[in-house]
């Protein structure tokens, strides 16, 4: 903005009265959006005492990141990271799309349909994982019973006190919250591809597949887009199911950085540790926002 | 009602003007359609006048007022869009009575002028219901009512009729015209499609790319257009516009297609006009006529398909790769590829420089 | 035309099979809760319950035990603070979402992509320092921590799909009611308001059950038990009842029920609500 338009003074009076609209907006926002966004990459440069007297924090530089970035725990959590969300975004794409394209077509009860698949998305998701926690249940889980009863396994299995179950575990709980999310971004999708295009092809001889592949497909690409980057996100971020179901546990097998950031601020009171690793999280974030609005504001603004 | 003038507008969006230095006067109870085709300025000419969008620069009189920085709702205009905008959560009645609430008029004079415009726009019936619930019809009438309810001084209507169909189109087409004479109202009419500018208006300012074109009576601008632009846009079907080249200092033109065509005087003059050898004719399609037969000084040319529309039949005819249309009475026969040959009134001729596009007056 | 489709048969197979995949964690979560402590822990599971009991529902549901008393308060403040936040987030959003929608001010998209980034940031980046801007304003321990930091996400979400709603109503309508004799601000609250009312009710809707649900603020700002709101509420009687299984399978239930009722009721907007904007044709 350092070689504004001229004149860019003269709009700015000349639209003053629209200002008024948002004030109310960006005040509350950068209340609670913007200072805190400055705060934590300004604590990020501290060492701050353990019980939060802040005028005693010492300046370190860039001390905290060195400590991050050496931590044994921060590798296995980055690992662990990347576990979750890319297998958590996939699955749930998958199934959410898979669902979209079943319910892509008239059906009697196909509202009804649609608003149970998307319930688990909707409830808590502290619920979503007491109710799973119940079903793992090391002694009276049901799933555990049920895979006995079939002879799939001997004993039940110790799901979520495994480190090699529990990711897999906490996985399915995510898949299942949030599929239906992808399923109505999909099916919103599905209803914006032509119908004369799909006929057009099917006149031309085209078989399903190939209307699929050569004209609904392409259409998907936007939507696919965001959406995909909205679960990446939402994952990346996600922190109840793990808190809740394992803690982070058995032994780090399910800790992720925000679990782990959180651990760090308010579990052993590191708020400068804490932020650092808040804007290594931070700058990987920005850079899936730049593809999300990008993705959003394509087209919207010529 | 009052006249309006718009002085040198200009409206920029960015290094784009959408409307380039415009002026042009409407007197006091005349009827002006805007028209051009989409993108020429002439929607955003209205909202300019509406004060709906910012003048880039340039003035805006009312009356003998200056509003160019008013706000709409203290230039005392009406205008009717053309999806009609009528409030979908209100009632015709409340549609009606918003603009005069809004003035604050006492509750006795806002039911009165209600009555009054419904009667006149035959919607009384009409009143209770809601927007969605009125066909097109019936929700164009009730945008003209709100409009014409508090007397304002101008009515600016945008593509009013576009969204009715073809035959209630043509009604109220009469409808809207019988309602500028009795109300010997204002009017300033933004439409794409020249049939209606030339059967509603007392004049036409043809826009295009910003500019305006030609500013005259229909008559005028179907008779002497200014330009190949207007020459091309007001007339149904279009005129027929064909290059050619001036040859024999002026007396006859000739074209790469290979026809050639004496020039009358009068037309020979306007050709020595040009500025160039190159030059556009014009001819509309009821100036020329088909023989089947060789005429002295005919065109020869070719069939190409016959549009028959019950009392005029149109004939496309090529001559080498340029195609013409062509009226004729309903009887005429002629099988596609039979030769013709075209007769041209020399009185009708258009003559255009190719270069300007302007049109050649004789010097 | 109705020939067997293979595709046809694959997606009702798949549309069942996932049918039952999100149902059947809710059915086990409601048989759980209709069985006695006793039947819930048995091996193998009871899979319907022998003598199905609705003790949990009305332990928790009556005010006179100190079980319901508590349970009771966690709903309260949880229908409190979700509701304070809406109206505070709608209120404040409605007029910027309007602005953006409409008005071509300098800056405009600057700041509106900074409000889509909003989206991008985890909830744990603004714990902090929020944290330490309570403990300054004092409002640790209080439902007003709560209400100001869920206008951190419920804000930005509602300015996006109000803004959405709003460019669904033509620009011609204010114009109208200019040129009626209305300003700029009769046309926004006179014309506009009332046609926007279906999306203020969609919007209010999303960020009330956003706010129902949230428990990363809730866990972190409160610690009195006279104020936590359910999530947490929910995870505090886990840790003092340990092994009353039916009892938070009953809780969850009654926690999921105002939202699930809430969505399935107004699943139209809800959905519209969810999508605006990412499907643009």
């Amino acid at each position: 903005m350092a070689n504004a338009r001229p004149g860019l003074l003269r709009r700015i009076v000349r639209h003053r009265a629209d200002y008024l609209y948002v004030a109310p907006a960006l005040l509350v926002m950068l209340l609670v959006i913007a200072y805190p966004i400055y705060d934590t990459i300004y604590l990020s440069f501290f060492n701050t005492p353990p019980n939060l007297a802040l005028e005693d924090k010492i300046f370190i530089g860039l001390g905290n990141y060195q400590r991050i970035l050496g931590m044994d725990s921060f590798h296995e959590a980055t690992w662990n990271t990347f576990v979750w969300t890319v297998f958590s975004t996939l699955f749930a794409f998958v199934l959410g799309f898979g669902a979209a394209l079943a319910l892509n077509r008239e059906f009697v009860g196909r509202g009804l349909m649609r608003g149970i698949l998307l319930i688990p998305y909707v409830i808590s998701a502290v619920a979503a994982s007491y109710i799973w926690r119940w079903l793992y249940h090391s002694d009276f889980g049901v799933i555990g019973a049920i895979s006995v009863a079939i002879g799939l396994t001997e004993n039940p299995i110790n799901f979520l006190d495994s480190t090699d179950f529990v990711m897999a575990s906490l996985i399915v709980v995510n898949v299942w919250k949030e599929f239906p999310f992808a399923m109505i971004m999909m099916l919103a999708g599905l209803q914006t591809v032509p119908d004369q295009l799909l006929r057009a092809a099917q006149v031309d001889g085209a078989g399903p597949w190939h209307r699929f592949w050569h004209i609904t497909v392409p259409h998907l690409k936007g939507v696919t887009l965001v959406t995909v980057l909205l679960l990446l996100v939402a994952n990346l971020n996600s922190f109840t199911i793990p808190w809740i179901m394992t803690g982070g546990g058995p032994a780090g097998a399910s800790e992720i950085w925000i679990t782990h950031i959180y651990q760090l601020a308010f579990g052993r009171i590191r708020f400068g540790l804490a932020s650092a690793y808040s804007v290594i999280l931070f700058i990987v974030m920005m850079g899936m926002g730049y593809f999300y609005v990008r993705a959003l504001t394509k087209g919207d603004a010529k | 009602m009052a006249e309006v003038r718009l002085s040198h507008i200009v409206k920029g969006y960015g290094t784009q003007l959408a409307v380039n230095d415009l002026s042009l006067t409407v007197n006091d109870g005349e009827f002006v359609a805007l028209v051009g085709p989409s993108g020429c300025g002439k929607t955003t000419t209205l909202n300019l006048t509406a004060g709906l969008i910012e003048l880039t620069g340039g003035e805006i009189h009312i009356g003998d007022r200056n509003v160019t920085d008013l706000d709409p709702k203290d230039r005392d205009i009406a205008m009717v869009f053309q999806n009609y905008a009528l409030y979908p959560n209100k009632s015709v009645y409340k549609n009606l009575a918003f603009p005069l609430q809004m003035r604050r008029t006492p509750k006795a004079d806002i039911d009165r002028k209600i009555r009054e415009a419904a009667r006149l726009l035959d919607i009384e019936h009409l009143l209770e219901r809601r927007p969605r619930e009125l066909s097109g019809g019936q929700q164009q009438r009730v945008a003209l009512g709100r409009a014409l309810v508090r007397d304002p001084k101008v009515f600016l209507m945008d593509e009013p009729l576009s969204n009715l169909d073809a035959k209630l189109r043509v009604q109220m087409r009469a409808e809207l015209k019988r309602f500028h004479h009795d109300l010997s109202a204002t009017i300033i009419y933004v439409t794409h499609d020249q049939l209606e500018a030339v059967t509603m208006a007392d004049r036409m300012a043809v826009m295009h790319g910003g500019l305006l074109q030609q500013y005259d009576t229909p008559e005028r601008v179907f008779e002497a257009p200014v330009n190949v632009f207007v020459a091309g846009f007001v007339g149904s079907p279009a005129m027929n516009l064909v290059p050619a080249q001036v040859t024999e200092g002026g007396a006859a033109l000739e074209s790469p297609q290979g026809w050639r065509c004496t020039l009358s005087p009068e037309n020979a003059r306007k050709a020595r006009a040009a500025s160039s050898r190159d030059v556009v004719l014009g001819a509309r399609h009821s100036t020329i006529t088909l023989s089947p037969t060789p005429l002295p000084g005919g065109i020869e040319g070719r069939v190409y398909t016959l549009e028959p529309t019950g009392d005029i039949t149109f004939v496309h005819v090529r001559l080498g790769n340029d195609t013409l249309v062509i009226s004729t009475p309903p009887a005429t026969r002629f099988a596609p590829n039979a030769p013709v040959w075209l007769g041209v009134d020399q009185t009708k001729l258009h003559l255009f420089d190719a270069a300007t596009g302007m049109a050649l007056r004789a010097a | 035309m109705k020939r067997r489709d293979p595709w046809r048969i694959g997606g009702a197979v798949f549309l069942a099979g996932l049918t039952i995949f999100a149902l059947l964690p809710m059915a086990w979560m409601l048989i759980t809760s209709l069985k006695t402590q006793f039947a819930a822990l048995q091996y193998p599971p009871q899979w319907l319950p022998k003598n199905p009991t609705l003790e949990q529902y009305s332990l928790l549901l009556s005010p006179g035990n100190p079980v319901g008393q508590e349970f009771l308060r966690y709903l309260f403040n949880s229908l409190w603070v979700s509701f304070a936040s809406t109206v505070l987030g709608v209120v404040v959003a409605v007029p910027a979402a309007y602005a953006f929608s409409r008005f071509r001010f300098p800056g405009r998209n600057l700041l509106f992509y900074s409000v889509l980034l909003r989206n991008m940031f985890p909830a744990v980046v603004f714990l902090m320092p929020l944290f330490i801007m309570m403990r300054w304003l004092g409002l640790v321990n209080t439902q007003a921590s709560l209400i100001l930091t869920y206008l951190t996400f419920g804000l930005p979400l509602s300015i996006w799909l109000l803004k959405g709603f709003y460019d669904n109503i033509p620009v011609q309508l204010e114009q109208a009611a200019r040129i009626d004799g209305a300003s700029r601000f009769q046309a926004f609250i006179l014309i506009v308001m009332p046609l926007s009312s279906p999306g203020i009710i969609a919007t209010a809707i999303y960020s009330f059950i956003m706010a129902w649900n949230e428990y990363v603020y809730a866990l972190t700002f409160i610690n009195n038990a006279e104020r936590l709101t359910l999530p947490v509420g929910l995870q505090r009687f886990f840790t003092e009842y340990a092994t009353n299984w039916p009892g938070l399978m009953a809780a969850s239930f009654i926690m999921s029920v105002p939202v699930v009722a809430l969505f399935l009721v107004l699943q139209k907007y809800f959905v519209r609500a969810l999508t605006e904007g990412a499907v643009k044709s």
